[in-house]
């Protein structure tokens, strides 16, 4: 496996700070950024394609829940979980 | 003080539809004929229940033979909607011609540009033997994560294939479609100025609030007689305006891409009497436990649609926009 969870936590905090505009204080590993509004549709699609290009998994509609991608920790793990498979 | 009405599932009803006929009628002959002084109106005609609302109450306000209902059909669009706007120009005594805008659509290359994003996704899809349209995936619209699209593709046996839509493709798809509604919008202005009438826009509430047009497209009128008017209270008008059954009867469509596709489908996620009902409750600020007493839902799901609502008010908040010039001047 190429990266470790570290890595890839940092890498996802990474792309949402930057294409949320949010200050980087305000995002927390555990921040819920759909709930707080951080991103709509687009920001959501784009998230996708980022996981996607960037630790080369695929996303399933099984996978859109809200418990894989609420906050960095959640996505970190469905990223782990796929790397796993 | 004024209280607000307890919610209930009736609260968007009108109680006087005769009453908000002639306020409606009244405005739009201040606005056009007054204000913006034009000596009549150009109404985009789909077969579908918002324009014909609109055309029946341009009728009243100006006198059928001052309205002009144009059919604006393209390769894509169903039969039965011109065949359906064709009835009720006839049934208000209104003027209708029809303007086939495909070959201005093929000038810009829409179907070409669209369909080569289709083909990205589907290598196999061929426009000839194939219909394609975008849907809206249940994430669902009681979660807190934003909808996602999906491009369908259905063969001639009806078997059909779906996938998620990249952003690249998502938006090329829709930037290539809303030709349409900016072709439809040029066509408009170019029949109400040979007039010198004015357009009369046919969004409705919803299509306004939650940014269910096209900038410049079906967005682009002088005035919006029912631009105020949830969906339920646009099937009053229609009734009580004498609209065709078949129009009432037939379901929202979007008539944009070659495959049916209702608007609930594509956009809404909810038929439109559930629709109406929960906006108008985020609107006026009811308590989510009180709305979801009322709807028979849980107040965490009705917590999580509100704030859905306010996701999609607030991205499309661009699209109602004038451009922005409050820049440097003298």
């Amino acid at each position: 496996m190429a990266y470790d969870q570290t890595v890839i936590q940092e890498k996802i905090r990474q792309y949402i700070v930057e294409a949320s505009h949010v200050d980087k204080e305000k995002i927390k590993d555990e921040s819920l950024l759909f709930k707080e509004g951080y991103f709509d549709s687009m920001g959501f699609i784009l998230l996708i394609t980022f996981l996607e290009e960037e630790f080369k998994i695929k996303t399933s509609d099984s996978d859109l829940l809200e418990e894989n991608f609420e906050s960095i920790n959640a996505m970190t793990g469905f990223v782990v979980n796929k790397l796993l498979s | 003080m004024n209280q607000k009405k307890p919610f209930s599932k009736d609260i968007i009803l009108l109680g006087n539809i005769e009453y908000v006929v002639n306020e409606i009628v009244e405005k739009l002959r201040d606005d056009v004929l007054r204000k913006i002084r034009r000596t009549g109106g150009v109404v985009g005609i789909s077969g579908g229940i918002d324009s014909s609302v609109c055309l029946a109450l341009s009728a009243r306000a100006f006198g059928p033979d001052k309205v002009l209902g144009i059919m604006l059909p393209e390769k894509d669009s169903s039969p039965d909607s011109e065949m359906l706007a064709s009835e009720l120009a006839a049934k208000f005594g209104v003027k209708a011609i029809t303007e086939n805008i495909t070959g201005a659509l093929n000038g810009f290359r829409c179907y070409e540009r669209r369909d080569e994003a289709v083909k990205r996704i589907f290598p196999e899809y061929d426009p000839r033997t194939y219909k394609m349209k975008i849907a809206v995936k249940d994430t669902g619209l009681f979660s807190n994560l934003p909808p996602v699209f999906y491009l369908i593709i259905i063969d001639k046996e009806g078997n059909e294939q779906e996938k998620i839509l990249p952003v690249k493709e998502y938006l090329q798809i829709v930037a290539s479609s809303n030709f349409k509604q900016r072709t439809r919008m040029s066509m408009l202005y170019h029949h109400a100025e040979c007039l010198h009438y004015a357009v009369i826009g046919t969004p409705n509430r919803h299509e306004q609030e939650q940014g269910f047009f096209v900038k410049y497209g079906d967005g682009g009128a002088d005035v919006m007689p029912i631009g105020n008017l949830y969906k339920t209270q646009v099937y009053q008008l229609a009734e009580y305006l004498g609209v065709p059954g078949g129009i009432i009867e037939r379901t929202p469509t979007t008539d944009t891409y070659s495959a049916e596709q209702t608007q609930e489908e594509f956009f809404y996620q909810l038929p439109f009497a559930q629709m109406d009902r929960y906006w108008y409750a985020f609107e006026k600020g009811y308590p989510v436990t009180e709305v979801a007493e009322v709807m028979g839902e849980t107040p965490e799901r009705v917590e999580a649609l509100f704030r859905g609502f306010e996701r999609r008010r607030r991205t499309t908040e661009y699209l109602r926009m004038a451009p922005v010039r409050d820049y440097y001047g003298i």
